[in-house]
């Protein structure tokens, strides 16, 4: 061992932070989420592991984390580590509802919540957080859709889609290939449980879908709603296959 | 004065606070709402210290807030949420700069399907009670409220025994309080409500 | 209740308790707050017994410190925006210590805040908020909220609650999102909204001309007449402001400044044209 590794706040001579590296290897161990933006809507999706036997999944916690009435936060990586995240995040957008007497926009929050990762990555005695995280909503009296991604490091990015965790590479080139401009919110759902499908094998039930809407609507699918979405997919695929068997012949 | 209100009927709590904002011996503002939401079924209306009331009612806001938002949407049940605040004035009144407020919180319970009261002040006492008032307004009204107040009394009654208060109130109150917001608070959550 | 209060608080003087609270608090700093120098508080118990002891003449006239008071301003909102108009003495005492004070203090292009109190703590104050208001900008993409502006100030004042600041302020400014707001904000860290304000020792003469004459729909050459008058009234009554009229108009584009009126010269011309001020001889 180099030794680089150990310490966080040291650069190794070829100019990288190691832990921070092994923060984002942490994120790709982690289940995946996918973010896409319509016309006038936001989804939010996530693969969701499957609750053992004996597991109550009534209290298992969510992946997609309410932070504000307008604002969801979905995250891939260590769940412990987004749960301190999330909470500095959701006290940051009460205080600054006191303090500037209006809601965050949804740039604001993302912009905290990459330098809250950036501090962990430059201070003693702490290890960066272990997530990657997508930040969506609309900003107060705004129609426009917005989503952000940020990263261990204290990257942030705004995408028209975006996935990360697990097989993010998969679903990025899934959607790089699919996305269209001005989606419907039917479509955008579509396009995240698609999108999603490609890495989850297990169908609606592992599948965890949010959508968002202007003026703090905020709703979450339950699993027949999402259940819908896949068989009607699954149904084009089959038919999709079809068309190409007698090609074949 | 500040004039603060409340009364407790079957379905509902009533809450009237007064317009007025007064700073020395200027009136400077004649729509002075003294009241916050502090979630979908609790509010809060206070007087008191210029300046303590509002930062103190707008910080126990933000954490009720922050409650809901940390507990998955739950709701803090109007009980919970007057201990909150009559904990942060009790702890209040031991430091060295304690908030001057005085407040009643107004809450309809949705579990239980049933309306609160709570009457706190700036020492933290804290009491749910079927009417109450902070203030002058409470040595006109109590009387009143002692005399007409039935058990068994719904909105339309509580808001005919509110105007009757304030009648009272206009005709012996020596300053003018600009009149009153009058907030209910019910299954549906909070409204205002214009007294004709 | 005060007293109530005050000898709960007096009874709880614990050593311990408050070497833990002297190390909490200088423990948390509030990061608005870092850019700017803190001021230091007396190492006395009551500062603000101190302060009175040293500077209120009223109860001591000996006083060694006499601060600048003693002000008429006002602000309103009409179908045209913000007028702002203010007068520009200042007296220490019965001593008129200046005639050209300027008593509106430019925050940035779009915001103004009115002068009323202690000169000094509105001017330090005031000139700090710019420098907020400023930061706010530049991590924000975007021109900060007059109510935010005015939180930010009011905030601050809380915290010096109680420790002598004496201030009587109008956070006045137009934004997109808010149109022309008007923030009424003063030392006991009351804030707030509204149409139309007067402050200081002036405020009752000047609401007495500006109540009766006050309509949405005034021109903005009426409403700025209307600020200007209401001054001169407040001049003429109370011995505690004088000087000059200084004027303001507040839109879309900013605030204009609409010139320094000499109140003697505005009088006599106001009496002439107006045939008022009779008891007045000359």
């Amino acid at each position: 061992m180099s030794g680089y590794d150990s310490a966080l706040s040291i650069f190794s001579p070829d100019g990288h932070v190691f832990q921070v590296e092994y923060a984002s290897e942490a994120v790709k161990r982690g289940t995946c989420a996918v973010g896409v933006k319509g016309k006038s809507t936001v989804v939010l999706g996530c693969e969701k592991r499957t609750t053992l036997k004996l597991q109550d999944p009534r209290i298992t916690p969510s992946k997609i984390c309410k932070v504000d009435n307008h604002i969801l936060l979905a995250f891939a990586g260590l769940n412990a580590d987004a749960r301190i995240l999330v909470d500095k995040a959701r006290v940051e957008a009460q205080s600054y509802r006191l303090t500037l007497e209006d809601a965050v926009s949804i740039e604001y929050l993302t912009k905290y919540v990459a330098g809250v990762q950036q501090k962990y990555t430059q201070s003693g005695g702490v290890r960066p957080f272990g997530i990657a995280t997508l930040i969506a909503g609309f900003d107060k009296n705004d129609t426009v859709p917005r989503l952000y991604q940020t990263e261990p490091s204290g990257v942030y990015n705004a995408w028209k889609a975006h996935a990360i965790g697990r097989s993010s590479k998969t679903v990025k080139e899934f959607l790089e290939k699919h996305y269209q401009e001005d989606l419907s919110e039917e479509e955008t759902i579509k396009l995240t449980v698609k999108s999603l499908l490609e890495v989850v094998q297990t169908g609606a039930k592992n599948i965890e879908v949010s959508v968002l809407r202007p003026g703090n609507a905020i709703q979450n699918l339950d699993v027949d709603e999402i259940k819908k979405y896949v068989d009607e997919i699954e149904a084009e695929k089959e038919a999709e296959a079809e068309k190409k068997k007698p090609k074949k012949d | 004065m500040d004039i603060i209100l409340g009364i407790r009927v079957q379905d509902a709590t009533i809450i009237a606070t007064s317009k007025a904002a007064t700073r020395g011996i200027s009136i400077l503002k004649d729509t002075d709402d003294k009241t916050r939401e502090l979630n979908a079924h609790n509010l809060i209306a206070y007087t008191g210290e210029a300046g303590d009331t509002v930062q103190f009612a707008e910080y126990v806001q933000a954490n009720i807030q922050l409650y809901s938002m940390r507990e998955n949407d739950i709701e803090l049940s109007p009980l919970a949420t007057a201990s909150f605040v009559r904990n942060q004035l009790a702890t209040s009144i031991r430091s060295r700069k304690p908030y001057q407020v005085n407040c009643l919180i107004a809450g309809y319970d949705t579990k239980k399907d049933q309306p609160t009261l709570n009457w706190i002040d700036y020492l933290g006492t804290q009491v749910e009670l079927p009417y109450g008032a902070h203030g002058y307004a409470g040595f006109y009204t109590t009387s009143l409220l002692d005399k007409h107040y039935r058990k068994d009394m719904v909105v339309d009654d509580g808001l005919k025994l509110l105007k009757l208060c304030l009648k009272e109130l206009e005709t012996r109150m020596p300053i003018d309080f600009k009149g009153v917001y009058v907030k209910v608070v019910d299954k549906d959550g909070i409204r205002s409500v214009e007294l004709d | 209740m005060n007293t109530i209060s005050q000898r709960f608080t007096h009874a709880n003087t614990n050593d311990v308790a408050n070497e833990i609270n002297t190390v909490h608090d200088s423990l948390s700093h509030k990061q608005t707050l870092e850019l700017a120098p803190s001021i230091s508080v007396p190492p006395i118990s009551q500062p603000t017994d101190f302060l009175r002891a040293h500077t209120d003449d009223a109860s001591n006239p000996d006083c060694k410190i006499k601060i600048a008071h003693g002000t008429t301003t006002l602000a309103f909102r009409f179908q045209g925006g913000i007028i702002v108009a203010v007068d520009s003495r200042a007296t220490a005492g019965n001593w008129i210590a200046s005639q050209t004070v300027n008593k509106v203090i430019r925050i940035n292009p779009f915001l103004l805040g009115t002068m009323a109190g202690g000169a000094a703590d509105c001017q330090y104050w005031e000139t700090w908020l710019g420098t907020q208001c400023r930061l706010h900008e530049l991590r924000e993409k975007e021109r900060i909220s007059v109510a935010a502006a005015s939180k930010i100030l009011s905030n601050l004042v809380y915290e010096y609650k109680g420790m002598g600041l004496s201030m009587g302020t109008m956070v006045c400014g137009h934004t997109k999102k808010e149109g022309p707001a008007i923030y009424y904000v003063d030392s006991d860290g009351t804030r707030l909204k509204g149409d139309l304000f007067c402050v200081g020792s002036g405020q009752t003469f000047a609401y007495g001309v500006l109540d009766s004459e006050y309509k949405w729909d005034l021109t903005v050459e009426e409403a700025l007449y209307l600020g200007k008058r209401s001054i001169l009234a407040a001049t003429h009554r109370d011995a505690y402001s004088g000087g000059s009229i200084n004027l303001y108009h507040i839109n879309e584009q900013g605030w204009t400044y609409h010139g320094n009126h000499n109140v003697g010269d505005v009088f006599w011309d106001i009496r002439d044209q107006e045939q008022s001020f009779v008891n007045v001889d000359g």
